[in-house]
């Protein structure tokens, strides 16, 4: 919403600087987002009297005047012809500056300067020079200077002589939803003298008597569920034409294009008063059987066509509230007028409509024909029941005012079932209560006064003072006591309650610790040198089926890029991978935690995952050593993998290769508890993807449900005391079909179940020279040791070749020298 | 000069040289000057059958004894010697790059909501948590949400393909009412989350971000409560020297509903007098009667602002979409 302070001033004084009343608005609640100086029109610009006109020494076209600028005399030097001495001619004094023209960047400024050496003090001007059109401003189109009218104050600036406001300041306020009465001049006039304690001075409407004393016009209501109230009054024989220019001025500085007297006078009102109004061309209204325009208020019938002013067709439905007359539409009640019914140059007499729309009623038919305007914005937010009349009223006597013509007949005011008034009982220490603050209730009284929330009655419950406030038709918002501590709280001065200290109860929630097992994964995460990532949540189907088939899509996307819920992480993380190496970062290595979400039935779930996403180079680039241009492979991921889930105390966790590729992996495996319990997967990347992300190192992706992850783990250390006594050491290589497992020797060992064997260790797999094709050579490294004594040589060799006979029997394996 | 006479003088020399050896291969050398066939000792040794027999015994012994003790320097050398061989032989430079192992760094809005939440948890608050997939039920009916409200349009809020058209949180609010379904009063809880608006990606907007929220029920709170907390919490996130300006609003599920706007040398330095940082107000008495709290018992506060901006204010982040490319440029900054 739009004001300046000079339209402000109107209702109440205001002696502060913009600058004040901008902070004093924002403690209010009326945050001031934008606030624009005006400059005046034709600053420095003044009414002068020719006092004598000679002819130029050096110049046959020229003339040296003397002219009085109410201050003085000037000598001024002009070329024009159409003046005489005594003419009153628009004089701009050095300094100052011409309006800008068309294709000018820089405005022209006066210079004392000399003319053919003779000194000019100022400059005479044309209308053209001043960008006035002459007509306009009921002056004569000539060439040369613009002749002013004989009355005119020598002195005066030009911009009063117009009819024009001096300079001005333009506030941009922020009106929130639950205050539509905010939504006019008045509104923002009526915080002010609140605030200030300065009174409110609402326009006196007096209007002449009304020429008959029946109506002339007729009002059918039909729906009054979305119209409670409809005002009719017609004026006739006025002359649409241009606005005056404080009008105009008073429009265009908040934004509003001047259109013609008529139109112009209804949204004045309407920013004044906050209630949209709308004019009918009466002409355009059919007649009843009584001979009367009649205007009816009804809903739209299924399939109905109509055109608004704005040249669209829309099939209207019974949602729609129609203004009609017997022929058909000829409004879109409370948003647009038709094309045909409205103000031309020709017309003379006028219906003025001034009517109360619910605001759900306004809000769909709006919605669903991708139609608003400034009327249907104030009616949705909901408009005052009771200024249907009284702007109207305003209306009419601001017409006459500037298109003259003469009322015509008894206004209709069709107001079937006017609603309650509402009263809100106030206890006068909730605003202790609720603040914070100890109000006396005659300052909390003064503050609802001066809002003009009256006082209709006093009492005493349960202990406290009470009263009883009647709420003003136009605050849609007091709906309980509370709206009322807020008014005193606003009023008061939210800056002005005291902060105390944190103090009371001490919170608790289970997600608490959820929240910091979190963190935990992140500490190890990052300690394993992965950075933390952030996706969207949102992405596409196509890819969130390479994960899943149970994917859960928007019903309104904003995009086929963004229109399902991420069943995993690892398509975003992809996407991060893909931004990285399309700007050359090759080496990424990433985590994220975020929430997935799957479908059943129908029936949307999410939970809490962890992905790895890795490609590139191992470690940082380093300047000596074989491994230095290492890529990540598979078991670089695993090993992250291993490291967190025995972080966080998981056990029995099975990897199990999968068999075939799937949608998103070349090679992967799954990952479970026991074999059982899904813990997720980790494997690399189909080439055929990469390819599309324009990723060209191998792709290494690992996700793991982190709800499970959690609730499995154990964070739980117990101290086990440090071996005593020395441990005996075996190592084996021996060659077995290239199938089998790690997981498989493991299994062959348990079998053997060798006496006081403590650890194993894989530390060799080697394929090549010496190993028959089909096969690889893997070398285990056994340490034995018992908790309470030396062992012997002996009993070690005689548990490991027990051992070693398992793998020839259950392994096939053979023994490397 | 007799044998036992000039022993001392042959082990010190001896001694000395072992211990002068800069390498294994000098060691040797000098071992074999003394211990070797041609060596000194190898020649005293000789020396002893030319002696009287009954000098003998003691002269060998003193030559044995002189002898032992210059193995055990030898192999004390030896021994130093051998570690040095197996170091690198060229000079370290103390000014090349060292290998490192990198620490990978956790996302800024991590960092940031765990500041914001380690603030809110020296209060007194536990952390909380809800459903990203809301009904409206919880997302805008119990928050005292108007039925015709634009964000319950499909034009502000995302919708869901399933059963009974569940949508994606708007706003961490709705923890609150999940919250104190569940829980009688007292409460006191943090809610940081991921929320969700239909907007278009640009340099202030993305479809996902972050709010966090706290919330605050207990008797007789106030608003003086409210600002207590609210100053304590954006004094430890933004510093000592942060002012807050609070000012009348409109949120639904308030009242009094307040804004609040923040100033420190960073918004001074943006050439602002003011930005706005956050929303909050005293929880509306139909929002406690929604969840069956008794209002004329229970009050409380509620305050919450986006993760996103504060990020962005704190590092001068300038475009938002930068927190969710993920580019490693980006992430290795903080």
């Amino acid at each position: 919403m739009k004001v300046t302070l000079n339209w402000l001033r109107n209702y109440v004084d205001f002696n502060g600087t913009p600058e004040e009343l901008t902070e004093r608005l924002t403690l209010l609640g009326l945050e001031v987002e934008g606030v624009e100086r005006l400059t005046g029109q034709f600053d420095g610009v003044v009414v002068a009297q020719v006092l004598s006109r000679d002819k130029h020494p050096n110049a046959d076209k020229l003339s040296v005047c003397r002219v009085a600028d109410g201050q003085g005399e000037r000598q001024i030097v002009c070329g024009a012809q159409n003046f005489k001495a005594g003419d009153k001619v628009p004089l701009i004094l050095p300094g100052a500056s011409l309006p800008l023209k068309a294709g000018e960047t820089q405005p022209f400024t006066i210079k004392v300067g000399k003319i053919r050496s003779v000194e000019s003090h100022g400059m005479m001007c044309s209308h053209e020079e001043l960008g006035i059109d002459p007509e306009a401003i009921g002056h004569r189109r000539e060439d040369g200077l613009l002749i002013l009218r004989e009355d005119a104050t020598v002195g005066q600036p030009l911009a009063a002589y117009l009819g024009l406001s001096g300079s001005d300041v333009v506030f941009d306020l922020e009106v929130t939803p639950n205050r539509p009465d905010l939504n006019s001049v008045i509104g923002i006039a009526r915080e002010i003298a609140a605030v200030t304690g300065n009174p409110l001075r609402l326009p006196q409407v007096i209007l002449p008597a009304a020429q008959g004393a029946s109506a002339s016009a007729s009002v059918r209501l039909e729906a009054t569920d979305l119209c409670p109230r409809y005002t009719a009054r017609v004026i006739r024989g006025l002359k649409v034409g241009p606005s005056p220019a404080w009008l105009r001025s008073s429009l265009e500085k908040v934004g509003l294009r001047s259109i013609n007297n008529v139109v112009d006078v209804s949204n004045y009102v309407m920013l004044e008063t906050g209630q949209p109004l709308h004019t009918f061309d009466l002409r355009r209204i059919q007649a009843n059987a009584a001979g009367l325009p009649e205007v009816v208020i009804r809903r739209a019938s299924d399939g109905e066509k109509f055109t608004t002013l704005d040249g669209r067709e829309h099939t209207l439905n019974p949602e729609n509230l129609l203004i009609a007359d017997a022929a058909g539409g000829i409004a879109l009640a409370g948003i647009m007028g038709g094309l045909h019914s409205g103000i031309q140059d020709d017309t003379t007499d006028v219906l003025i409509e001034s009517a109360y729309f619910t605001p759900t009623g306004i809000r769909r038919t709006s919605k669903s024909l991708a139609l608003r305007s400034d009327a249907s914005y104030r009616f949705e937010r909901g408009a005052d029941v009771q200024a249907a009349e009284s702007a109207s009223r305003r209306c009419v006597q601001l017409l006459l005012e500037v298109a003259g013509g003469t009322v015509s007949g008894a206004a209709v005011d069709a107001f079937p079932n006017p609603p309650q008034v509402k009263e809100l009982t106030l206890r006068h220490d909730r605003a202790l209560v609720v603040l914070g603050v100890e109000i006396p209730s005659e300052t909390q009284a003064r503050f609802l006064s001066g809002l003009g929330i009256e006082e209709v009655g006093q009492g005493s419950g349960s202990g406290s003072a009470t009263s009883v406030w009647r709420v003003p038709s136009w605050r849609v918002d007091l709906k309980r006591e509370v709206d009322l501590v807020e008014e005193v709280a606003r009023l008061f001065g939210v800056d002005r309650i005291p902060s105390t200290a944190p103090r009371g109860a001490v919170g608790a929630h289970p997600f608490d610790a959820t929240f910091d097992r979190f963190a935990e994964v992140r500490r190890i995460l990052t300690g394993l040198g992965l950075d933390e990532a952030q996706g969207q949540t949102l992405i596409s189907d196509t890819a969130a089926r390479w994960v899943s088939p149970d994917v859960v899509l928007l019903a309104n996307p904003l995009s086929s890029d963004m229109n399902a819920l991420r069943p995993s992480l690892l398509p975003g993380l992809l996407d991060s991978l893909n931004h990285n190496l399309s700007r050359r970062n090759g080496d990424v290595q990433l985590f994220e935690i975020g929430r997935v979400f799957s479908q059943q039935n129908g029936v949307a779930r999410e939970g809490w995952r962890v992905a790895i996403a890795l490609t590139g180079a191992r470690d940082p680039r380093f300047w000596s050593g074989a491994d230095r241009d290492a890529k990540a492979d598979v078991y670089d991921l695993k090993g992250l993998v291993e490291e967190l889930i025995e972080r966080l105390g998981l056990r029995g966790v099975v990897y199990a290769r999968r068999p075939e590729s799937t949608a998103l992996m070349l090679e992967s495996a799954t990952v479970t508890l026991g074999g059982k319990m899904p813990l997720g997967q980790l494997g690399q990347l189909l080439p055929t993807l990469a390819k599309r992300y324009d990723l060209r190192d191998a792709v290494l992706l690992a996700e793991l449900d982190l709800d499970v992850l959690l609730a499995r783990g154990n964070s739980a250390r117990s101290f086990k005391p440090l071996a005593a006594f020395p441990s005996i050491q075996r190592d084996v290589a021996m060659i077995v079909p290239e199938a089998t497992t790690h997981e498989a020797v493991l299994a062959a060992v348990k079998q053997a179940k060798p006496s006081n064997l403590e650890a194993v260790e894989l530390f060799d797999v080697f394929r090549g020279k010496h190993v028959p094709e089909g096969h690889k050579s893997l070398a285990y490294s056994f340490t034995y040791r018992a908790a309470d004594r030396t062992l012997k040589d002996e009993e070690v060799q005689a548990a490991h070749d027990r051992l070693i006979g398992v793998f020839q029997s259950a392994l096939g394996a053979t023994l490397r020298a | 000069m007799s044998l036992q006479e000039r022993l001392p003088a042959i082990l010190a020399a001896a001694q000395q040289e072992l211990r002068a050896a800069p390498d294994l291969a000098s060691l040797d050398r000098a071992k074999g000057r003394f211990l070797g066939a041609e060596g000194a000792f190898t020649a005293l040794m000789k020396e002893l059958g030319s002696l009287p027999k009954e000098e003998r015994p003691l002269a060998g012994k003193a030559i044995n004894a002189a002898k032992q003790e210059l193995e055990a320097v030898l192999t004390e050398v030896r021994g130093v010697l051998e570690l040095k061989a197996a170091l690198p032989k060229e000079p370290a430079d103390f000014t090349s790059p060292g290998r490192r192992r990198p620490l990978g760094r956790l996302h800024p809005l991590t960092q940031v909501t765990d500041s914001i939440v380690r603030a809110f948890r020296k209060l007194g608050f536990a952390v909380a948590d809800g459903p990203e997939i809301e009904d409206e039920v919880h997302c805008f009916d119990a928050l005292n949400t108007p039925k015709d409200h634009p964000a319950r349009d499909a034009q502000d809020t995302f919708f869901l393909d399933s059963n009974g058209r569940p949508l994606l949180r708007t706003h961490t609010s709705s923890v609150q009412i999940r919250v104190m379904e569940k829980t009688p009063p007292p409460i006191r809880i943090v809610v940081p989350g991921r929320v969700f608006r239909r907007d278009n990606a640009d340099a202030t907007h993305n479809p996902t971000f972050h709010q966090i929220e706290g919330l605050y029920v207990d008797r007789n709170v106030t608003v003086s409560d409210l600002k207590g907390t609210v100053e304590a919490v954006f004094k430890e996130v933004l510093g000592n020297d942060v002012k807050l300006r609070f000012r009348p609003h409109y949120f639904s599920y308030t009242e009094p509903s307040l804004e609040i706007d923040f100033t420190n040398a960073l918004v001074r330095k943006l050439g602002k007098e003011w930005l706005e940082i956050a929303g909050c107000g005293m929880v509306h008495p139909q929002v406690f009667e929604n969840v069956g709290y008794d209002p004329e018992v229970w009050s409380g506060w509620a305050f919450g602002f986006g993760i996103e901006r504060i990020a962005m204010l704190c590092y001068g982040i300038t475009d938002i979409r930068l927190l969710y490319e993920n580019d490693v440029r980006f992430l290795k900054q903080f």
